[in-house]
């Protein structure tokens, strides 16, 4: 009995010395160093942050920098809010989440950053439009800007002929076209329910107001009414994708798109990197998608794709400046740029990716507006009612549940709104 | 069995035949995980084809973007650390409450308000969990491992109680006339006698633990460790494309808990039966 | 030396309810906490009354995840029950091997349930779709997950191959309790076949079907890996489970204090089921 139990304890022993171990390579032991750690949200990217992290930590001896690139980093980010435990420094996207966060006020603010007077000032309007009610302050230093649109195998175009489309008729007789040769027009990767809002936002922008939601929470209109175009055309283009679109995940349609198997891929430009890692020699272009039934009534669908945070935790916040001026280095950035096929915030001589060329007008022109989704709050799930929308095909019954949801998941927003519209005395 | 009766023939034909349902997506999945991503065509005999070369590249690569030994010996820590607890505390929680609840009132409730714990789904505890095992510095593996015996306690502390009613008290009477106290007896006299239980008990624990996505998900996430479900849960996102990689990595997920099946199998299913029916 | 057992009983009982209140009870009373809150789960919040109750009631999300947990798990039940009955009753018959079967047909069990979903997402995404194709079956020829009304039985068919391994062990054990002489007495009345089973077999193994009963109920009302490896609630939200619905929008979705809620309910229903199955499945075992 006596060898027995001492065997069982030997056993638990081995294991808390084990365990005892483990726990030791959690801890950073950088005696005297400043621990900066970043969680940024685009996993696709992690290669370039680990560079980063590799670099500057050779560069600086003060300063320890950590980079984390999770998958599904939104849910990793609230649960370690859940649980109060703040990084210095989050990297997400220009959307809902981030007016939330500032609303928290779980953000610093970097109003005193000299590095923001080299961004371009468009991108911080957009940082400020995404705040719920106006904030003093600046809470995010945009890093890099996406588009939304359709992008197109050059070479197979150039094969047939294909025209680009410049208005709305025109895709479709271009569909049409591609069609009757015998090619599938799109590729969707619809399993995925986020993919059913890049062609949404894309036609959004064209069709709609760019600041219909705050409209809409001021009470002024409706989304039947707004969106009703939208959703009508966005129908128009399911014929032209694979039979079973609902089939595919996000993955399934990069590797469709990848090889060859459609002309084109209303999706944005963040998608090239993960189509090139499937076949890196296929030619990619870009054009912006031709909602309107008028050329000049399109515009570029563009939004921060990542920017910078610092949160209010962040307890030395030169050291942090100091990480985000080192990340805005021009050779840096230039590098996430290629790498990403992203567009950069800051204003300097960038060169952008030939998978732009198509959209690189607008870009230049200033001719961009932000994506409708970064208005829309996460747990209504608009992506998952537009698959359910696009499957049932219903437009009243859609429009009708957006409008009802919107008014039931924004009831807290729309209160604060009107407080606020009321206490500036309107 | 044989010498008066005749094989069931037929029986034996439709049980072979079953088999397939378990043998095919394990036939795929060992097929898929050996081929390179252009063999993959979505022809049939594509799909059912062997692969062209056993290599054990796609293992390879899966270990390292998995970080497959760090994950491992996660599992391993936790699984082993999880069931010895397991095995001592609730062994010791069903004796006090299995002695005693009969005759006190105090213990009987006690008793109850353990076993009604098999009702509270986790779902409810996460968010809350989530937040206090944080606050407690326990968002890690010895966190997951504190809730884990938490979460079986009733389960567990019923099975033991139920095998008491059998021992008869008798047994420690004996010891305590010999002058021993109530906690040697127990290690000496009880705790030994229990072996069968506590074989079901470390069974069925080990089982439920090995293959649990949700609590490392609630309590680990963003640690930077990863047990071996939720090394495949990050996988699938990350590397989605690649499903050739991504099988081999579900097949090295797959292969301790086989070992550890073929070579246990008896005591597991014995145990899995005396779980259920007790 | 009474005193010595009483202090010794208590000295056990203590520390360990304490564990266990500490994990288990006072989490459960601050999700009833939560759920009268619009928490988010970060920064400030507000008591907002029972307005999440009120709210869960006319959500037609969480209506149809109730809809989908409860159609899943009626199904799955049924399904698994009557295929490792059957199952139990071909191991349990005069065959060869038959240690060699019953570990084969119990494989499926140990296996983690997320992978098992993702190997049974691609089968049905590639696979399935393929063999439709050549053996001519339009019905199949695209992923039953994309469907939203089909998806649930790729869920369900995923359920089922695990539990059926657990419940025909089960049925099994059940069956060897039969005496041999049961049969032979019946065997004399007339009793084969179906028959024999009706009203010899089945009211003896009752105690290991209600067993099965409440093991399956109450797993696949739980389910949570499979949804999250086949379909993640989709397409068109036709499969968000309860569970996966709570931590979804609980905690990445910004409803802590409304999933809160939404899990309280989850939690009384739990409780209702298993009291009205224990109680039933206690009545029929004294009826016969």
């Amino acid at each position: 009995m006596k060898g027995k139990r001492l065997k069982c304890w030997g056993i638990i022993a081995c294991c808390l010395t084990g365990a005892v171990s483990f726990a030791g390579c959690g801890s950073n032991e950088n005696d005297g160093k400043i621990e900066i750690e970043i969680v940024q949200y685009k996993p696709e990217a992690a290669n370039y942050f680990t560079m980063v992290e590799e670099k500057f930590n050779a560069t600086h001896d003060d300063i320890h920098l950590t980079i984390s690139s999770p998958n599904d980093a939104m849910t990793i980010l609230r649960t370690r809010f859940i649980r109060e435990d703040y990084p210095d420094i989050i990297g997400i996207g220009g959307d809902i989440n981030y007016s939330y966060f500032v609303d928290a006020g779980i953000l610093a603010d970097v109003s005193d950053y000299p590095g923001l007077a080299d961004i371009n000032q468009a991108y911080l309007d957009i940082g400020e439009a995404l705040e719920l009610v106006p904030v003093d302050g600046t809470y995010a230093v945009p890093y890099v800007a996406n588009a939304a649109g359709i992008l197109y195998n050059r070479d197979m175009f150039a094969e047939h002929g294909w025209e680009i489309p410049e208005t709305w008729d025109e895709l479709m007789a271009l569909c049409d076209q591609i069609k009757g040769e015998g090619i599938q027009p799109f590729c969707f990767g619809f399993k995925d329910t986020w993919t059913c809002l890049a062609p949404w936002n894309a036609m959004a922008v064209d069709l709609s107001p760019a600041d219909a939601a705050k409209q809409v929470n001021r009470g002024e209109t409706t989304f039947s009414t707004e969106y009703r175009e939208v959703a009508e055309k966005y129908l128009k283009l399911l014929p032209y994708g694979p039979a079973d679109p609902f089939a595919y995940n996000y993955n399934d349609a990069c590797t469709a798109f990848a090889r060859g198997e459609s002309a084109m891929y209303t999706i944005g430009s963040y998608a090239v990197p993960q189509i090139l890692s499937v076949n890196p020699d296929l030619n990619i272009d870009s054009f912006v998608m031709p909602a309107n039934d008028s050329a000049d009534g399109n515009t570029l669908n563009s939004g921060i794709d990542l920017q910078f945070c610092v949160t209010a935790d962040c307890e030395n916040k030169e050291a942090a400046y100091e990480v985000l001026d080192f990340l805005l280095e021009q050779e840096n950035l230039q590098e996430y740029i290629d790498a990403q096929t992203a567009i950069p915030c800051k204003v300097g001589d960038f060169a952008l990716a030939p998978m732009l060329d198509g959209m690189a007008e607008y870009i230049t022109g200033g001719n961009m507006t932000d994506y409708q989704d970064h208005y829309y709050p996460s747990e209504m799930a608009v992506d998952a009612q537009i698959q359910t929308f696009l499957i049932e095909q219903d437009v009243d019954a859609f429009l009708q549940k957006f409008d009802t949801d919107w008014l039931r998941y924004n009831r807290d927003i729309i209160r604060m709104v009107q407080e606020y519209e009321a206490s500036q005395g309107r | 069995m044989i010498e008066n009766k005749k094989t069931n023939w037929p029986v034996m034909v439709l049980l072979i035949l079953g088999l397939s349902t378990i043998a095919f997506p394990l036939y795929m999945t060992i097929i898929i995980a050996f081929k390179q991503p252009s063999e993959m065509t979505n022809s049939i005999s594509g799909i059912l084809s062997l692969p062209q070369h056993w290599s054990l590249d796609n293992f390879r690569e899966a270990m390292r973007v998995t970080d497959f030994w760090h994950s491992l010996t996660n599992s391993l820590l936790i699984s082993v650390i999880t069931v010895v607890l397991s095995v001592i505390i609730h062994s010791l929680m069903g004796y006090a409450l299995g002695r005693n609840k009969a005759k006190s009132k105090f213990y009987n409730i006690v008793y109850l308000f353990i076993v009604s714990g098999m009702f509270v789904p986790f779902a409810i505890l996460m968010m809350p969990l989530a937040k206090q095992t944080a606050e407690m510095g326990l968002g890690n593996w010895a966190g997951v491992i504190l809730l884990y015996v938490v979460f079986y306690m009733p389960m567990n502390t019923m099975l033991y109680a139920g095998y008491l009613v059998n021992i008869p008290i008798a047994l420690e009477e004996a010891a305590r006339v010999d002058g021993a106290s109530t906690w040697r007896t127990y290690w000496s006299i009880i705790f030994p006698v229990m072996k069968p239980m506590h074989a079901t008990v470390a069974v069925l624990t080990a089982l439920s633990v090995w293959n649990d996505v949700m609590t490392p998900l609630v309590i680990m996430a963003g640690s930077g460790q990863n047990t071996l479900p939720l090394a495949q849960l990050n996988f699938q996102s990350q590397f989605g494309t690649n499903y050739n990689l991504a099988f081999a990595s579900y097949l090295l997920s797959l292969i301790p808990i086989l070992i550890f099946y073929i070579i246990c199998q008896k005591q597991i299913l014995n145990g899995v039966v005396n779980g259920a029916v007790k | 030396m009474k005193n010595d057992r009483k202090r010794t009983f208590l000295l056990i009982t203590i520390p360990i309810l304490a564990l266990f209140i500490c994990f288990n009870t006072i989490p459960l009373i601050r999700g009833v906490y939560y759920s009268f809150t619009n928490f988010k789960g970060f920064g400030d919040y507000d008591g907002v009354g029972l307005r999440n109750y009120i709210d869960l009631f006319s959500d037609a999300r969480v209506g149809k995840s109730y809809l989908f947990t409860f159609k899943l798990a009626i199904v799955s039940t049924i399904v698994t029950n009557v295929i490792s009955l059957l199952l139990a009753l071909a191991l349990n018959s005069r065959i060869r091997a038959k240690s060699f079967f019953r570990g084969a047909y119990f494989l499926p069990n140990i296996l983690g349930s997320l992978v098992v979903g993702y190997i049974f997402n691609y089968f049905f995404t590639y696979i399935l779709p393929a063999l439709a194709d050549m053996a001519g079956i339009d019905s199949l020829s695209s992923s039953i997950l994309s469907s939203p009304n089909r998806a649930w039985i790729g869920v369900m068919i995923v359920c089922a191959w695990q539990a059926i391994a657990m419940n025909t062990i089960i049925y099994i054990s059940g069956l060897q309790t039969v005496p041999e002489d049961v049969y032979e007495a019946g065997g004399l009345d007339g009793a084969t076949g179906f028959k024999q089973f009706r009203y010899l077999t089945f009211p003896l193994i009752i105690p290991f079907f209600s067993i099965n009963m409440v093991l399956c109920v109450k797993n696949f009302l739980m389910v949570f890996d499979q949804i999250m490896a086949l379909t993640k609630g989709g397409p068109a939200q036709s499969t968000e489970s309860i569970s996966y619905l709570i931590y979804n929008n609980g905690m990445s979705g910004g409803q802590f204090g409304f999933q809160s809620a939404n899990a309280v309910i989850f939690f009384i229903v739990i409780v209702a089921v298993s009291v009205a199955q224990t109680s039933f499945s206690g009545k029929k075992e004294e009826q016969l």
